[in-house]
């Protein structure tokens, strides 16, 4: 077992890098945007990582994970987001046994073991139903920004129903809504609690064993909380910087040296 | 050699035939009758998807169709169809199929289309499965010799019992060998051979595969082998793994893919693909241009022909709706535990019935006996190759392979 | 309230409906009762439902059922309980809903369909019908019988017959071995009868929509054939299809439409969106849209009848159902639309791509063309699905129909 541990996380909106010792404390991290040269975040990355330590990376073990896994070339080797998620989560929380990720461009669903490996998972298909664009796309649709469209839905008591899962046909759904007079509040709160069934869905095909755990960007959006949390019927952890789980997984693979 | 580029290098194969003034006949699904079409003169060519071609079909198909007729269809619109005499188009094994011959007939009505109609032969204890196959490719007979002025000739429908016969013989024991030692032949070079053979099916080839074979023979004697690896090419072939000699299983992850009409090739370069993952990890496949295409019973040359051949289709190991799925759950069953699987690939060509329904149940099969599955949901055009792989991935990182 | 007031305006109910609630009920019993009794198959639309009639042995259908929990809107919710043991939402919907419906029948509709003993499949509707009764038998233990009739294309030659006959034969004996039960000629011949006489009473009534205004319109059918579909062979529905006739006759020779206005008359294509059958039909008659034909409620007007000197009632049986609509080509499908369009005298047609069924749907883009061409008529394709309405889009489908429309203004 080496003293320090680096996972650098490449996914397809943003970059991630974190140090770790072996007392699994965290000596530096760093995310940026991923952009479109890959190489360019990956050394800005170390870069921060060493001059936050202040210490020389060149022993120390690294694991890459995310959509740009394999770009990063100093890595020992590549782990999936999937393995780190779940590696990641149990460092902070062993109890955890099912953890949602919902990014902007995918979602996946993992059951995680004992032992903190994958038991089980599931990824959402291509189309973008059940990500974070499908609220981008109804955000739009209803003219308010990204951020607003949580708070929004939670004033609501009375959620509009849309059932299509396709983003193309519910977006039509929600226009159809909108030139009937909902209340906007109560269409933000139907895009959440759709969103949030079509989540579910996805949780079931591999069991849901609580206590469940939620990352990604969509994580931070207090309405899917709300009705992610109402359609599984049990509470949810959230960690605190739910967008790292990945990074530190692989950070805790580099340090064991064993996926 | 990646998918594409075994594509490439048996499509020139065919146009050299072609070429040479031979005629072909395509067909679409594994288990066409190649003796009665070589019986005729002619080649048979199993007409494969193309990763290339990605439009076309939508004037005639929705996206709800198969992915592997549209890709077809979109090669016969985009005129990327090799150069062939007549197509042979299967008719009650699946509702695509089915629709898509009769698109077909209309869209292109200059276009030779034959048909040949399967019975389903389960539960039928009977020889009625037998007697209609055999009139019905009696009936393909006749049409090609009416079309085609060709007719069913002894002594190339001799050949064609031999030449079939011995390719068989030797691809099922490569199949067999490798399932005790995967390192042997790589899973990739075992495809292209099968896959060679059945885009055209010519003694050059079939010698090519019995060399390989021999060395793989030689190899496997001198390491005291033989006598396991016929044991596994008979189960293979009774269908009944109980008298599989017991063997010590390889090192490394010993994966079965399993499903329906996908390509071998797709699977292997997708595979190989991953880094620090070898094809090797494959110790074999269950899909219908592989496994099924190369376990179909030889013939007997005695025999009445187009009986034999009914017999032989009838007894080669099928498609969902030859067998039925309770008998093939636990033919699996017994496989994974015989052969020391440890995890299966479940590959669904998307939109496929056959390949969708049957997943649960696979996966249900695996869950019993302890095994880890995947499903990879596939189309011929990889347009979800990113995720593919990292589903394969973490399925090997959670099993604890890599 | 007030839409419901203002759809009774432009829709005239049947008064027979009452009629079919009731039998639909007492239908609903039998099953169960037979279920109870260890007597009850599980069977497919175009199955010979004719013989396990015969032999005494009740009858439940899935694709019925399919339906039920369409109309009661909670196809999401059911086909979910499939999707979460693994079945692909890209698979038939009606599928879905029975498989998940036997997975979790105490949240399905009227409980799930009643305990099977056994499952009949037959392939002259789909091949998906046998992957799908293989399912539900892995689920409930109660084995698969498969009538093979392989599909037709030019006629049904002589070993197409034998082997189709040998199926039924085989039936019998199923039927005998599982159930403990014997076929009887006078039977078989009496339910053969009734069988008939349903069929001829209701395509009386279909043919009776060739009237201007049509006495039926298509939610009006697609309703009314529950009993020739899954009771045909039982004395119970004749009462019914005699007083639908007469209600239907009535409406005719007093003039008087399903809809209160008709204006334009259309054909409807496939099996129709069950969780919005009202919703669309009575939308449209609000604008003077009427379906006086389809091709769905038209496929089960096969009577069984002895042909030729030396035929018995299995041959009768063999032919009938080797020809069932869907076991034909796409040559004949687009030929009885033809029919259909110039019979009815419809001004145009509305094609429902079913995303979940393949067999119906694939080929309407091509014969969508040739029957516009043939006919001289306007169509359009509409995409959905007839249980979830999940793949569902209301608007879209709107838009298409309504340029329809406007083409015959």
């Amino acid at each position: 077992m080496s003293k320090f541990g680096i996972g650098i996380d490449i996914g397809s909106t943003t970059a991630k890098g974190l140090l770790i010792d072996s007392d699994m404390k965290v000596c530096a991290k760093h995310i940026m945007l991923t952009g479109a040269a890959a190489s360019q975040a990956i050394d800005k990355i170390l870069e921060e990582l060493e001059s936050q330590s202040g210490l020389q990376l060149d022993d120390i073990a690294i694991i890459s994970t995310g959509y740009g896994r394999a770009r990063v070339e100093n890595a020992e080797k590549s782990v999936t987001e999937i393995t780190c998620h779940s590696r990641g989560v149990h460092s902070l929380n062993p109890e955890i046994r099912l953890l949602i990720d919902v990014g902007g461009q995918d979602s996946k669903v993992i059951r995680i073991g004992k032992k903190g490996r994958p038991e089980d998972f599931e990824l959402n298909d291509k189309c973008s139903a059940g990500t974070g664009r499908f609220l981008e796309v109804m955000a739009r649709v209803l003219g308010i920004t990204i951020d607003e469209l949580g708070p929004l839905a939670l004033q609501s008591d009375s959620p509009s129903s849309i059932s299509s899962t396709c983003t193309v046909f519910a977006e039509s759904e929600v226009i159809g809504h909108i030139g009937a007079g909902a209340k906007p509040d109560d269409i933000a709160a139907g895009i959440h609690d759709s969103m949030a069934t079509k989540i579910v869905a996805l949780a079931k095909r591999v069991k849901v064993v609580p206590p469940v755990c939620v990352t990604g960007g969509v994580a931070l959006n207090p309405a899917f909380r709300h009705y992610l949390s109402k359609h599984l019927g049990t509470e949810l952890w959230i960690p605190e910087e739910p967008q790292f789980t990945g990074a530190l997984g692989a950070a805790v693979i580099a340090l064991n040296g064993k996926s | 050699m990646s998918y594409e580029g075994v594509l490439e290098q048996s499509g020139l194969g065919l146009q050299e035939l072609v070429k040479a003034g031979e005629e072909i006949i395509g067909y679409i699904y594994p288990h066409a009758p190649l003796e009665l079409i070589l019986a005729h003169g002619l080649t048979p060519s199993l007409m494969r998807a193309i990763p290339g071609v990605s439009s076309g079909f939508e004037e005639s198909l929705q996206t709800f169709a198969c992915s592997y007729i549209r890709n077809l269809y979109n090669q016969r619109t985009n005129d990327q169809l090799p150069q062939i005499t007549g197509l042979l188009f299967p008719s009650n094994t699946c509702d695509s199929l089915q629709n898509l011959t009769d698109i077909w007939k209309i869209r292109f009505p200059d276009d030779r289309i034959y048909r040949l109609t399967y019975p389903v032969t389960r539960y039928a204890d009977d020889d009625s499965t037998r007697i209609y196959l055999t009139k019905e490719l009696e009936i393909l007979s006749k049409m090609i010799e009416s079309t085609l002025n060709r007719p069913f000739m002894m002594d190339n429908y001799e050949r064609a019992v031999s030449i079939i016969r011995e390719f068989r013989h030797d691809a099922q024991f490569l199949y067999s060998a490798r399932v005790v030692d995967p390192e042997v032949l790589s899973y990739t070079e075992l495809s292209r051979l099968v896959r060679s053979f059945l885009t055209a099916p010519l003694v050059s080839v079939a010698s090519e595969i019995h060399r390989v074979s021999s060395l793989v023979k030689e190899k496997m004697k001198s390491k005291g082998l033989l006598n396991i690896i016929n044991s596994i090419m008979s189960g293979f072939q009774e269908k009944d793994f109980s008298k599989v000699k017991p063997f010590k299983r390889s090192p490394g992850p010993r994966i079965l893919a399993v499903g329906g009409m996908v390509e071998p090739q797709a699977i292997a370069t997708i595979i190989n693909g991953i880094n620090g993952v070898s094809d090797s990890i494959i110790v074999s496949d269950l899909l219908s241009f592989g496994f099924k295409s190369v376990f179909a019973p030889p013939l007997d040359k005695n025999g009445e022909p187009f009986e034999e051949m009914a017999k032989s289709i009838l007894a080669a190991p099928g498609e969902p709706t030859q067998e039925g799925l309770q008998y093939r759950m636990r033919s699996l069953k017994d496989l994974v535990k015989a052969l020391h699987i440890d995890g299966l690939l479940i590959c669904e060509q998307s939109f496929c019935d056959p390949d969708q329904f049957e997943a649960p149940s696979i996966e249900k099969v695996a869950s019993e006996a302890g095994i880890r599955t995947v499903r990879i949901p596939i189309d011929p055009e990889l347009s979800d190759r990113a995720r593919i792989e990292v589903k394969i991935q973490t399925f090997l990182e959670s099993a604890g392979y890599t | 309230m007030t839409e419901k007031k203002k759809e009774e305006k432009v829709y005239r109910q049947l008064e027979s409906n009452k009629l079919l609630q009731q039998i639909m009920f007492q239908y609903m019993l039998e099953g169960h009762q037979a279920s109870e009794e260890n007597r009850l198959a599980w069977v497919t639309s175009g199955f010979p439902v004719e013989i396990p009639v015969a032999m005494g042995v009740g009858v439940s259908y899935p694709e019925q059922y399919g339906a039920v929990v369409g109309s009661q809107k909670v196809g999401p919710e059911v086909c979910g309980y499939a999707e979460e043991i693994g079945y692909s939402q890209e698979l038939c919907s009606y599928a879905r809903a029975s498989i998940g419906s036997v997975e979790k029948p105490d949240q399905s509709p009227m409980d799930g369909l009643p305990t099977p003993q056994a499952l009949l499949a037959g392939n002259n509707i789909c091949g998906t019908v046998l992957r799908w009764y293989d399912a539900v038998s892995e689920q409930t233990g109660a084995p698969v019988f498969l009538f093979d009739t392989p599909p037709i294309t030019d006629g049904q030659p002589d070993h197409h017959k034998e082997y189709v006959r040998n199926g039924l034969d085989r039936l019998v004996d199923f039927l005998g071995t599982t159930f403990n039960t014997t076929l009887t000629d006078e039977r078989m011949h009496e339910v053969a009868d009734l069988s008939s006489k349903a069929l001829e009473l209701w395509n009386k009534s279909l043919t009776a929509c060739k009237t201007s205004p049509t006495p039926l319109n298509c939610a009006d059918r697609f309703l009314a054939m529950a009993p020739v579909v899954s009771m045909r062979g039982t004395e119970l529905i004749i009462d019914f299809y005699e007083t639908l006739l007469d209600e239907v006759e009535m409406r005719v020779k007093e003039g008087l439409g399903a809809i209160r206005d008709e204006k334009i008359r259309l054909l409807w294509d496939n099996i129709p969106p069950w969780h919005s059958i009202f919703r669309f039909f009575n939308g449209l008659a609000k604008r003077g849209v009427a379906f006086p034909a389809d091709t769905y409620t038209h496929a089960w007007s096969g009577k069984l009848k002895i042909e030729g000197e030396g035929d018995d009632l299995f041959d009768s049986v063999v032919s009938i159902y080797s020809n069932v609509y869907l076991n034909k080509g796409l040559e004949a499908k687009i030929d009885k639309m033809c029919e259909l369009i110039d019979d009815y005298n419809l001004d145009g047609f509305v094609m429902f791509s079913v995303r979940s069924c393949k067999r119906y749907s694939l080929g309407q883009l091509v014969s969508k063309e040739i029957v516009s061409e043939r006919t001289g008529v306007p169509g359009v394709v509409i995409e959905g699905d007839m249980v979830d309405s999940r793949v569902y889009n209301e608007a879209q489908i709107q838009t298409r129909v309504d340029a329809l429309l406007e083409m015959f203004m």
